[in-house]
C-alpha cells in the first residue's frame, strides 16, 4: 500500500502518435487555408496546361484531361473535402455522441428505446445510410448526410460509455450522498467528452471523410464545379491506365487526411466516431 | 538431534529499480519451519526482496549479492535460474492475481500442476485435499467460478490451498490477507501456521500491518527505505525498548481499551435516524431490528462480511428498500418519499469507505471536493476554494497538485480525499464503512486521527460498519453486533468488550486482542 501517490504516467507511443497526427492535420489545415495562394490556378480552371501532361517542373502533379493543373485541383479538392468532413464530424459528435450520453440518463424506458433504435440504425452500413439521406434530401446536404450516417455508431458508443459510468460504484456512492442525476450527467459530459473530445473528433473526422469521399466517388456527393477528392478520383477513372497521376495525387491527399486523423486518435478504431 | 535444514541464505542482497535503490545489502538466513515477518511501509524494500526470490525481477532491476538455496552453492542473485527448492507465492486477493474470464479453480490447478510437474487432474485432487486439510476452507467446487463471483475471503482460502498443495520448501507471502477482517486474518494465519508445522516450510511474510506480525509471533525484520532498521521477536519490538521507527509502528497497533470511559450515549440529543422493525431476511419470522441514532451520536455495526451490516446500512439510507420495516431519517419516513425527495435528504449524508472505487477516477482532486458544494449550494468560486482548501488541509492533502486525477492517487490519498469531500458537505450523518481496510500501519494511524478529528470538530453522527472492534471503539461509542443478518447484541462498546454475551462477539474481540502486546480482556 503506497503512502504517496505515484506520478501519473502517459503512454509514450500513443502520445507520439497523437502528436504526429495532430501535426499532420495542422499542416493540412494550413495548406487548406492557403489553398488559394498555393494553387497556381483557380478551382476548375481548364486549359492551364497541355492535356494529360505527366508530372514535370511546371506541373509537379501533372495535368488532367481538360488541362487542369492537378496540384491546384488537389489543393482545392482537399479544401472542399476537409471542410465538408469537419462539418460532418461536428454533426456526428453532436447528434451521435452527445445525444447518446444524454440519452443514457433519460428515464429508463425512453433511454432503452432510443438505444435499441439507434442500435438498429448502427447495424446499417453508414455508406448506405448516407446515400439514403442524400436521396431523401439533396446532394447539397452530403456533409449532413455523412454526419447523420456516422451518428448512430457515435450514439451507441456515447450511450454505452455513460451507462457504464452510471452503474459504477462511484456513481452509486454519489447518489447515496444526494448528488443529483443532472450533476452526474455533467460529470460524464465533462470527463467523457472534454477529456476525450480530441480523440473522438479525430476518429469522427476519419470516419466521415471515408463516407464523404466514397459517396462522391459513387456520384452521390459533390457536384461540379465544386470538386472534392472523391469526385476527382472518380473523374480520373477514364484515364487512369494511361495517366496514373490523375488519380494517384488526389488519392494520396485523401489517404494523408485520413491517416493523420487516425494517428491523432492514436490509431483507435478509425471507422467509428 | 539433527541440525535444522537451511533453506535460504541471502548475502548482501542489493536491488535498484531503474537506478533507484530499493534494497540495500540485505542478508538473511532462513531454516526449514522458520518464519520471518518483513514489516515496513511501501518502498521499504520488502517488495524488492519478493521480486528477487519469487523470480519476478524486472529488466530494469540491478541486483547484486548472492543467494544460496538449501545445500547448493551460493550463486549471484542476479542470475536467473530455476531454484533447486520449491518456492510458492501467496499473494493478496487485493492484488488481483487471477485472470478475470477463467474460473479460479482452473487457474489454481494450473499453478499447482506446474509446480508439481503433474497432470491437471492430479493437481486438482491435490488442491482438493489441501483445502480439506485447511479446515474452514470452502470445498473445491466453490472455486469453479470466475474471480468476480468470489469474495476476498474465499479467494484467500483458495490461494492458501494452492500454496500448501505445492508442498513448498519456502513460501513467499506477499501481504496475503491485507484486505480481510481481523477474524478472517486470525483464522487464515492459524491455518497457515498449522500447515507450516505439518509441511515444515520456511515462510517469509511481508506486511505493512502489525496484526499479522503480532499474530504470527515470529522473528520480525523492520524495514525502511531498503534498510533493516532492526530485527527481533515481536514481544521485544513491542516493548518500547526499540528503535524510534519501530516504536512508531507499534504504537499504531490498534488496541482495545477495556477501561475507556463511556462516550456520549446514543440515547441523548435529537433523533436523527430511527429504524423500526427492519427485517433484512424478510420472511417475517423474527422481530426486526429496531434502533435509534441521535444527532452527534455514534453507532458501530460490527460483523463480518455477510453478517448483514452493509445491507442494514443500505436499507437505512434508502438505497435498497428493506422487505419489512420502517426507516425515519431526520423525522421523515424514507419509505413514503419519492426518489427525488430521498435524494434531497441524502445531501446531509456522507460516505467514507474502504472501497477504492468510491470516487470518480476521472475527476481531479479539487473537483472531487468541490462537487458537493457546487451541487447543493450557490457559492462563489472564492468561497468554494476556501472551503476546499480548509478541508484538504485538515486531511493533509493541501500540498497535492489539485489538478491530479483521482485515478493517479494512492489508496491512502483516496481515503483522505473521501474525508475531505465529507467535511465540505457538513453532513448530519457520516457512514464509515471499513475505512482502514488494506492500509499500512502508519496510514491506519493517520486515517484514524483524521476521522476522529472530523467527528469531534464537526460533530456528525457516525454509523461505522466494521468487523474490527478496535476500529469500532476508535470511531463509535455504541455497537450492534450482527451475524447472519440478525442482531446478536447491542450496547456501549466498553460494556460489550467487558462482557460479550455471544460467542461470536467474543471471537470478534479475540481477533483483535494480542496477549503480551496489548491489554488482554478481563476474564469473562
Amino acid at each position: 500500500m503506497s503512502l504517496t501517490s505515484p506520478a501519473p504516467s502517459t503512454p509514450v507511443l500513443s502520445t507520439a502518435l497523437r502528436l504526429i497526427g495532430w501535426g499532420g492535420l495542422g499542416l493540412i489545415a494550413v495548406a487548406v487555408s492557403l489553398s488559394d495562394f498555393l494553387a497556381h490556378a483557380p478551382a476548375g480552371a481548364a486549359g492551364v496546361g497541355p492535356m494529360l501532361s505527366a508530372p514535370s517542373e511546371a506541373f509537379p502533379f501533372g495535368t488532367d484531361l481538360l488541362g487542369r493543373d492537378l496540384l491546384s485541383e488537389t489543393l482545392h479538392g482537399l479544401s472542399v473535402t476537409a471542410g465538408h468532413a469537419l462539418l460532418a464530424a461536428s454533426v456526428a459528435i453532436l447528434v451521435g455522441g452527445l445525444f447518446g450520453a444524454v440519452a443514457a440518463r433519460l428515464p429508463r424506458a425512453l433511454s432503452l428505446t432510443l438505444r435499441a433504435g439507434m442500435g438498429v440504425l448502427a447495424a446499417i452500413p453508414a455508406l448506405l445510410l448516407a446515400i439514403l439521406v442524400i436521396g431523401l434530401t439533396a446532394r447539397l446536404y452530403a456533409p449532413l448526410a455523412a454526419g447523420l450516417a456516422a451518428a448512430p455508431l457515435a450514439f451507441v458508443r456515447g450511450y454505452d460509455r455513460v451507462e457504464v459510468q452510471s452503474k459504477s460504484t462511484h456513481a452509486e456512492y454519489a447518489r447515496a450522498t444526494g448528488i443529483a442525476a443532472s450533476t452526474l450527467l455533467r460529470r460524464d459530459l465533462t470527463y467523457e467528452f472534454r477529456d476525450t473530445l480530441a480523440t473522438v473528433a479525430a476518429r469522427a473526422l476519419a470516419a466521415v471523410t471515408i463516407i464523404l469521399s466514397t459517396v462522391s466517388f459513387l456520384g452521390f456527393g459533390a457536384t461540379p464545379p465544386s470538386r472534392d477528392l472523391g469526385l476527382m478520383i472518380a473523374a480520373a477513372k477514364a484515364n487512369y491506365l494511361q495517366a496514373w497521376w490523375t488519380a494517384a495525387f488526389p488519392a494520396l491527399a485523401l489517404v494523408l487526411l485520413i491517416l493523420c486523423a487516425r494517428l491523432a486518435a492514436a490509431l483507435g478504431e478509425g471507422e467509428r466516431p | 538431534m539433527s541440525e535444522p535444514r537451511r533453506i535460504l541464505e541471502l548475502t548482501e542482497l542489493s536491488v535498484a529499480h531503474a537506478g533507484v535503490p530499493e534494497l540495500d545489502r540485505f542478508s538473511l538466513t532462513l531454516e526449514a519451519g522458520e518464519t520471518v515477518v518483513m514489516l515496513g511501509d511501501a518502498g521499504s524494500g520488502k517488495e524488492a526482496l519478493i521480486r528477487v526470490l519469487g523470480g519476478f525481477a524486472e529488466k530494469s532491476d540491478e541486483i547484486s549479492g548472492t543467494v544460496r538455496f538449501a545445500d547448493t552453492e551460493a550463486r549471484p542473485a542476479a542470475k536467473r535460474a530455476r531454484p533447486p527448492i520449491r518456492i510458492a507465492y501467496l499473494p493478496s486477493p487485493l492484488a488481483q492475481p487471477f485472470v478475470g474470464h477463467v474460473p479460479v479453480l482452473s487457474q489454481l490447478s494450473r499453478v499447482v500442476a506446474r509446480k508439481l510437474g503433474s497432470p491437471l487432474t492430479t493437481a486438482q485432487e491435490e488442491l482438493r485435499l489441501a483445502l480439506e486439510r485447511l479446515g474452514g476452507a470452502p470445498p473445491l467446487f466453490v472455486f469453479d467460478q470466475k474471480p468476480r463471483l468470489l469474495d476476498p475471503l474465499t479467494m484467500a482460502w483458495g490461494l492458501l490451498g494452492s500454496v500448501t498443495a505445492q508442498t513448498p520448501d519456502l513460501v513467499l507471502a506477499d501481504h496475503p490477507f491485507a484486505d480481510l477482517g481481523p477474524t478472517a486474518i486470525r483464522t487464515l494465519l492459524a491455518a497457515l501456521s498449522a500447515e507450516q508445522k505439518r509441511l515444515g516450510f520456511a515462510l517469509i511474510y511481508t506486511t505493512g500491518s502489525l496484526q499479522p506480525a503480532a499474530r504470527l509471533g515470529a522473528r520480525v525484520i523492520v524495514m525502511r527505505g531498503g534498510k533493516v532498521i532492526e530485527e527481533g521477536a515481536v514481544a521485544r519490538l513491542a516493548s518500547g525498548h526499540a528503535h524510534a521507527y519501530t516504536n512508531t509502528l507499534f504504537k499504531a497497533l490498534p488496541q482495545l481499551e477495556f477501561d475507556k470511559p463511556k462516550g456520549r450515549s446514543a440515547a441523548r440529543g435529537q433523533p436523527l435516524l430511527q429504524v423500526y422493525g427492519l427485517d433484512l431476511i424478510g420472511d417475517g419470522r423474527r422481530e426486526g431490528i429496531t434502533f435509534e441514532l441521535r444527532r452527534g451520536a455514534s453507532l458501530a455495526l460490527v460483523g463480518e462480511e455477510g453478517s448483514g451490516r452493509r445491507e442494514l446500512a443500505r436499507a437505512v439510507l434508502g438505497l435498497d428498500r428493506a422487505p419489512i420495516g420502517r426507516v425515519v431519517f431526520d423525522a421523515v419516513d424514507l419509505n413514503v418519499l419519492t426518489q427525488t425527495m430521498t435524494s434531497r435528504l441524502r445531501r446531509r449524508v456522507a460516505f467514507i469507505t474502504g472501497a477504492d472505487d468510491a470516487l470518480d477516477p476521472r475527476m481531479s482532486l479539487w473537483d472531487t471536493v468541490d462537487e458537493p458544494l457546487r451541487a447543493h449550494l450557490n457559492l462563489s468560486g472564492d468561497l468554494v476554494g476556501g472551503y476546499r482548501e480548509a478541508a484538504l488541509k485538515r486531511v493533509g492533502l493541501s500540498s497535492h497538485d489539485g489538478r491530479r486525477t483521482v485515478a493517479t492517487l494512492s489508496a491512502f490519498d483516496k481515503r483522505r480525499l473521501q474525508v475531505a469531500r465529507a467535511i465540505v458537505g457538513a453532513p448530519l450523518l457520516a457512514v464509515v464503512d471499513e475505512p482502514l481496510r488494506g492500509l499500512d500501519a502508519f496510514a491506519q494511524t493517520v486515517m484514524r486521527e483524521v476521522l476522529t478529528d472530523f467527528r469531534t470538530q464537526q460533530g456528525p453522527a457516525f454509523l461505522v460498519i466494521t468487523s474490527d472492534f478496535t476500529v469500532a471503539q476508535a470511531l463509535a461509542d455504541d455497537a450492534m453486533v450482527l451475524k447472519d443478518r440478525k442482531l446478536l447484541e447491542r450496547g456501549p462498546i466498553v460494556d460489550i468488550l467487558k462482557s460479550p454475551r455471544d460467542p461470536y462477539t467474543k471471537g470478534l474481540i479475540e481477533a483483535v486482542t494480542f496477549p503480551g502486546l496489548s491489554q488482554s480482556p478481563p476474564a469473562v
